[in-house]
């Protein structure tokens, strides 16, 4: 995955534990990428109920990833895990353009909150080697992402179950936590 | 199984071969059971007439051994048939599980809220299959069919208003259990003791059945604050039952508890 060695580069700050947060809503292919970062097996998933967490460790680093299930019955307890979190992760389907609105209204309802105040947002566009996905810059557009000002965000076009993209991503999130 | 003697090697390689290719049936079955056991009468130099019993008791064993290997193969071929909404047998099947489920519930189309009130995420169930395909779909529905009241009953308790859970999703979890434990070999106990002849798939989806009712006893029991509980209590479940697993005199109970009810 390269993930070693991007957290080689964060030899700066060593013992430093992570806490990154995966939401979005269901289908959107939060589990795969906590998968693809863990470096273990994506061919048998099922849907989340409840959380998966994960941690990666490696040189002195510790990423804590959740993964909190994306159904609409279980979106009341996403701000349960708000506290501390060091990135938010959000993962949209870009293909699911059925949704958009509804992903985009989540995704707000996050940036509103204070415990996630200036949290740095991540947003992976993912699912992009389906036919009919929206690119990674239109799907910024659409999610009205040009118009965030009071934290640092990145989109990044992803295929999660191929792993292309998700470093990608990572890197971004391991940058801007330095800087901070 | 480690035997030195090339002509053991070599049954045994034949043997894993017929199994993974899921020929290890009918004719060929019985074919098979006589071959394996003529070898091993040859090279221990066993003569069947004095030990008539080694021959019944050994070509048991060799049926269920690699039956259940087979029985591996044939659950792991479902698991990665994808759900496939162009496919009308994958759609038919659906349709089956929502009439057994909900028998009095017309469904208003195939693409729906009314998928939520059985547990599924959205309005369309397909996508909730994932990693475990139609073996997932196949496990609900035997649940559903053949211990319809069972089922219907278990439905009703995740409607809950205290301690409700999302009956198809945690039944798609379930299912990713049960193949956990067929594949690492935990359910050799049970699959050993319940079949009396070659172990089939509806022995793995009465595994299954059994498995969803004795967790939705266990969920009520813990009185779970919400949903986001279930790994914290389906991690443990799974730990009581690897254990009761382990124990081959309680296995047998397993069996009568879901088809008492």
């Amino acid at each position: 995955m390269g993930l070693l060695s991007i957290l080689r580069k964060l030899r700066s700050s060593p013992e430093k534990e992570l806490r990154l947060l995966l939401l979005g809503l269901d289908n959107a292919g939060k589990t795969t990428i906590l998968k693809m970062l863990a470096a273990e097996d994506i061919n048998h998933i099922t849907p989340t109920a409840g959380f998966n967490i994960k941690s990666v460790i490696a040189d002195g680093f510790k990423l804590n990833v959740w993964d909190i299930g994306g159904q609409r019955k279980i979106r009341p307890y996403w701000k349960n895990y708000f506290e501390n979190t060091d990135i938010l992760i959000y993962v949209v389907d870009s293909a699911d353009k059925k949704r958009l609105e509804e992903t985009g209204i989540e995704l707000y309802e996050l940036l509103g909150d204070e415990k996630l105040q200036a949290i740095p947002l991540l947003v992976y566009a993912n699912k992009q080697d389906l036919p009919n996905s929206l690119p990674a810059s239109d799907l910024a557009q659409a999610l009205g992402l040009p118009t965030i000002k009071d934290r640092a965000w990145q989109i990044q076009s992803c295929v999660a179950i191929q792993g292309t993209g998700v470093k990608e991503g990572m890197e971004w999130a391991c940058k801007t936590i330095k800087k901070k | 199984m480690n035997s030195r003697n090339p002509l053991i090697k070599q049954l045994i390689i034949h043997l894993n071969d017929i199994s993974h290719n899921k020929r290890f049936t009918g004719a060929n079955e019985r074919e098979i059971l006589r071959g394996a056991v003529n070898s091993v009468l040859l090279v221990k130099k066993i003569n069947p007439k004095v030990h008539f019993q080694f021959v019944k008791s050994f070509s048991k064993c060799v049926e269920q051994i690699w039956g259940y290997q087979q029985l591996i193969a044939i659950v792991e071929e479902l698991r990665t048939t994808g759900y496939d909404s162009d496919n009308l047998t994958h759609e038919q099947k659906l349709y089956d599980l929502w009439a057994n489920l909900m028998p009095n519930e017309p469904l208003e189309s195939r693409v729906t809220k009314q998928w939520q009130d059985i547990g599924f995420q959205g309005d369309d169930p397909k996508t909730d299959f994932r990693g475990m395909g139609m073996l997932g779909l196949e496990n609900l529905l035997f649940f559903a069919t053949e211990y319809k009241t069972v089922a219907t009953h278990v439905l009703s308790h995740s409607n809950h208003p205290l301690y409700g859970y999302f009956f198809a999703i945690v039944g798609i979890n379930l299912t990713s259990m049960a193949w956990k434990l067929l594949k690492n070999g935990d359910a050799k106990s049970y699959i050993y003791n319940v079949s009396k002849s070659l172990p089939t798939i509806r022995l793995f989806h009465q595994f299954y059945s059994y498995l969803f009712y004795e967790f939705d006893k266990y969920w009520l029991d813990c009185r779970p604050k919400n949903m986001m509980e279930f790994p914290n209590i389906s991690e443990k479940f799974e730990r009581n039952i690897k254990l009761s697993l382990n124990d081959p005199t309680s296995v047998f109970r397993i069996n009568i508890s879901v088809d008492t009810v």
